[in-house]
């Protein structure tokens, strides 16, 4: 069920809120988490009931696991601790690696051998580090004793199960044990519906909006200039859009239920540079990546060649991360290389032009990432370095003869838009509103009540448009990673 | 009651009001957005050159057929009307005036039914060679169509009288881009904009046809139209879809006000033919509802070559011969007032090869 369908906005939310205050005001916290975690179960089952066992399987091991781990390191047994903890990350690095990246390394090791074909269950990446954050935090003893109920709705808690954001327990568990967890509180159920309700415009009404911009773009061959730097523009705005539109969603419905789910984007494409980006792109991931990969490998504690090398090995394994292709591990790379730039760049620039440059960075490494393989995205890139050409619509170059210098004056672009004889203004249009938004505009959680009213008032009615007269419903890109 | 619970009392009051306050703000502000929404797609926003060329197409064509006494020949369609038939061509043959009545594939049956039946008299004849995406249609998708923000923007009365689907339909039928796009096109027909289209199309005569759609003209889509691979819809689509019953209802009107119904197959590559359960369907459309069908030998098919930018448009040398064709078919048909397929003839073999 995706959270910007009718059936989810229509009939599951209204029921799973309805349900859970009712029955956290006659029955008390634990029949509110309980009937929370029947629905997330229910949610999570809509696009294969088959695959619930393995959630559940998954959810109950690793409390097991966690609760073992937190016994032995509360009662100063660190080797055994370690050993569970060990063991608890590998099988669940094993199931994740099973699903996921099976193919990928059998291809590797044997690439005529025919593929396994193996169904990757939703979600799997998420829930699988939610739980290793489970089981190190035990661990490390940074969180609280909880029961099964509890941690079951965390794992589970349907507003962050399919794509985050990943949250850690100890944020998370506490508010969950709250005994007022399930009273009704005005305030908050409002504050969460607006914030959905802005989620969703920004999914439905701009990241589709772009995405069907981008899709055309990279359906091409051999994009010409325009065509391949429109493309990945687009596609620039549709992944930030769809992805910070499910994260406002997702926190916006935690709200909802008195659940505080952290930052997951903080205007990313106004970063000054690539370090900063990641502090505010996917920021919960970021998180997660620093402080159980980066740090443990030794960050930037052993010289500056040993940070190189666990800035590379962090990135490569977040490019993997996304997906079980060498075009997330390519992605990955470069911006691992980018942080190393960075981390060694003594140079101060001034801020629109460091701006500027990361942004061209970022926006490079998204060829790769939504390229269909390595010859597309060379493709791509081959165009956005004007080596396939540089074509204009012919009422352009009539309207503005100085660009008939450099650019070959065509009827229409094939791969611009809906390839018609106004799509070259009506991308443009679309591409400076969209970076507008993203590289003047606060982000919905900086701006004001008075101000998310008017984003409201101007979005509303496109999502309603969107939602139930569109033709089609566009997945979140986040759901395949 | 002490001062403690009191101040208890009075915050709880006012925390009480501000939430009000704020779920008001969000429902005002949901509100706001609908009726804005609803007023600048209603009475402001306008898309002149896209929306403008189809309605003036349609407006051009119904005037003609309001204009024209007699018994007439009328043509719906999508644009295969009048890019791949020339009523110039046809009427003469006939004997009788003809109105080619296509204008777009994405243009709702409803409305362009609606909008012909109080021209459509006794004794004329109706002739249908609808594209095939035009039977399967949705009704959500027939709902969105151009027609729907053209109903809204300048043809209320017709929009009423559809049914309300089709006013929801208008009303939301503006998504980002067609905002965008609307805007676009209003801001170039006030700064004089010339369009384009005329000068790489072509253009359209009194009768409704497509001319100067020529083979020089279609160079820059040679390539397109190579490697164009067309859909054809199932047997099953076909007989299930919106579209069909909307045609069904249409011969129902038609059989009860005296006009003649008599349907047609789409032009198409010869070398990627609708399979023959789907032409069957098509066939059966009209057949089994009282109409005639026109069924060419050659189904309509003709190569890559003979056709200007898609599957549906024929260029202008093509479109005559497609014309002798179906003129002469048609004649089989309305002078001895029995469906015959089959009849018609053929292009020759050096036409079509």
């Amino acid at each position: 069920m995706l959270f910007h369908s009718q059936a989810f906005i229509l009939g599951f939310l209204p029921l799973a809120l309805a349900g859970f205050f009712l029955l956290g005001r006659l029955g008390g916290r634990a029949w509110a988490l309980a009937w929370l975690l029947a629905a997330s179960l229910f949610f999570y089952g809509w696009w294969n009931p088959r695959l619930v066992p393995l959630l559940a399987g998954s959810i109950a091991a690793n409390y097991w696991l966690g609760q073992r781990i937190l016994r032995h390191a509360q009662s100063g047994h660190a080797t055994p601790a370690r050993r569970w903890l060990i063991a608890g990350i590998t099988c669940n690095l094993a199931l994740l690696g099973w699903f996921k990246y099976a193919d990928f390394l059998l291809h590797i090791a044997a690439p005529n051998a025919p593929l396994l074909s193996i169904f990757l269950p939703l979600a799997i990446s998420f829930f699988t580090f939610q739980q290793i954050m489970f089981l190190v935090d035990s661990a490390r003893q940074q969180r609280a004793d909880t029961d099964v109920l509890t941690y079951a709705t965390f794992v589970a808690f349907f507003p962050h199960l399919i794509a985050g954001p990943i949250v850690r327990p100890r944020y998370i568990i506490p508010q969950l044990l709250a005994p007022d967890i399930a009273v009704l509180r005005a305030a908050t159920l409002t504050d969460g519906l607006l914030i959905f309700l802005l989620g969703l415009a920004k999914k439905l009404v701009l990241a589709d909006t772009f995405g069907g911009f981008s899709d055309t773009g990279f359906a091409a061959p051999a994009p010409t200039f325009v065509e391949a730097w429109y493309a990945v523009l687009a596609y620039s705005l549709q992944i930030y859009f769809d992805f910070s539109g499910y994260s406002d969603m997702a926190i916006g419905l935690a709200r909802m239920m008195n659940v505080r789910f952290p930052l997951n984007f903080a205007s990313p494409y106004q970063a000054r540079n690539i370090a900063e980006f990641w502090r505010r792109w996917h920021i919960t991931l970021g998180v997660f990546l620093r402080d159980y990969v980066y740090i443990p490998l030794g960050g930037s504690r052993s010289g500056e060649t040993r940070r190189a090398v666990n800035l590379l090995a962090t990135m490569l394994l977040c490019g993997l991360w996304h997906g079980a292709a060498w075009r997330f591990v390519l992605w990955g790379g470069l911006h691992g290389t980018f942080l190393v730039l960075h981390t060694r760049s003594r140079v101060a620039l001034p801020r629109p032009i460091a701006q500027a440059l990361t942004l061209i960075a970022v926006v490079v490494a998204w060829v790769p990432f939504r390229a269909d393989g390595l010859d597309a995205a060379l493709a791509m890139l081959r165009g956005m370095a004007g080596l396939s050409g540089i074509a204009l619509p012919k009422m352009i170059v009539q309207a503005l003869p100085l660009l008939g210098e450099f650019a070959t004056p065509v009827p229409l672009l094939p791969y611009l838009g809906d390839a018609r004889t106004l799509s070259f203004p009506e991308v443009s249009a679309c591409l400076v509103l969209g970076w507008f938004i993203v590289l003047a505009l606060p982000h919905v959680h900086e701006l004001s009540e008075r101000t998310r009213g008017w984003a409201l008032t101007a979005g509303f009615a496109f999502s309603v448009q969107a939602l139930f007269f569109a033709p089609h419903v566009a997945p979140f890109l986040y759901f395949r990673f | 009651m002490d001062d403690t619970s009191q101040g208890s009392v009075q915050r709880r009051k006012v925390t009480e009001v501000a939430c009000v306050t704020s779920l008001r703000r969000v429902v005002i502000a949901c509100a706001a957005s609908l009726l804005l929404y609803a007023a600048v797609t209603a009475l402001v926003l306008d898309h002149p050159l896209s929306n403008g060329f189809l309605r003036n197409q349609l407006d051009a064509r119904l005037d003609r057929g309001a204009a024209t006494a007699g018994p007439k020949l009328v043509i719906l369609a999508g644009s295969n009307g009048p890019y791949s038939h020339r009523c110039a061509t046809i009427a003469p043959t006939l004997g009788r005036p003809c109105i080619n009545a296509g204008v777009a594939v994405g243009i709702g049956l409803d409305y362009l039914f609606m909008r012909w039946k109080p021209l459509l008299h006794p004794g004329d004849t109706v002739y249908l060679p609808m594209e095939e995406a035009q039977y399967p249609r949705a009704r959500a998708e027939t709902a969105l169509g151009p027609d729907a923000s053209i109903m809204l923007r300048h043809d209320r009365i017709t929009l009423a009288a559809l049914p309300p689907d089709r006013w929801a339909g208008a009303v939301f039928s503006t998504d980002l881009r067609g905002a965008m796009l609307g805007a676009i096109e209003m801001a170039l027909v006030a700064g004089a904009f010339h369009d384009p289209r005329a000068a790489a199309t072509g253009e359209t005569n009194a009768w409704g046809d497509h001319i100067g759609h020529t083979p020089g003209l279609s160079e820059s889509s040679v390539a397109v139209l190579a490697a164009t691979r067309p859909h054809h819809p199932t047997a099953a689509q076909i007989r299930d879809g919106y579209g069909t019953t909307l045609i069904i209802g249409f011969i129902g009107w038609a059989r009860g006000h005296g006009v003649r119904v008599v349907g047609g197959l789409p032009t198409g590559f010869i070398d990627s033919p609708a399979p023959d359960d789907a032409i069957a369907a098509i066939r059966a459309v009209y057949v089994a509802h009282g109409a005639d069908f026109l069924e060419l030998p050659n189904r309509s098919r003709y190569p890559r070559l003979a056709f200007f930018d898609t599957p549906e448009h024929l260029n202008e040398a093509w479109q005559i011969i497609h014309s002798v064709a179906v003129a002469d078919g048609l004649v089989e048909i309305l002078r001895d007032g029995v469906p015959r397929r089959g009849l018609a003839m053929a292009p020759t073999p050096a036409a079509t090869r």
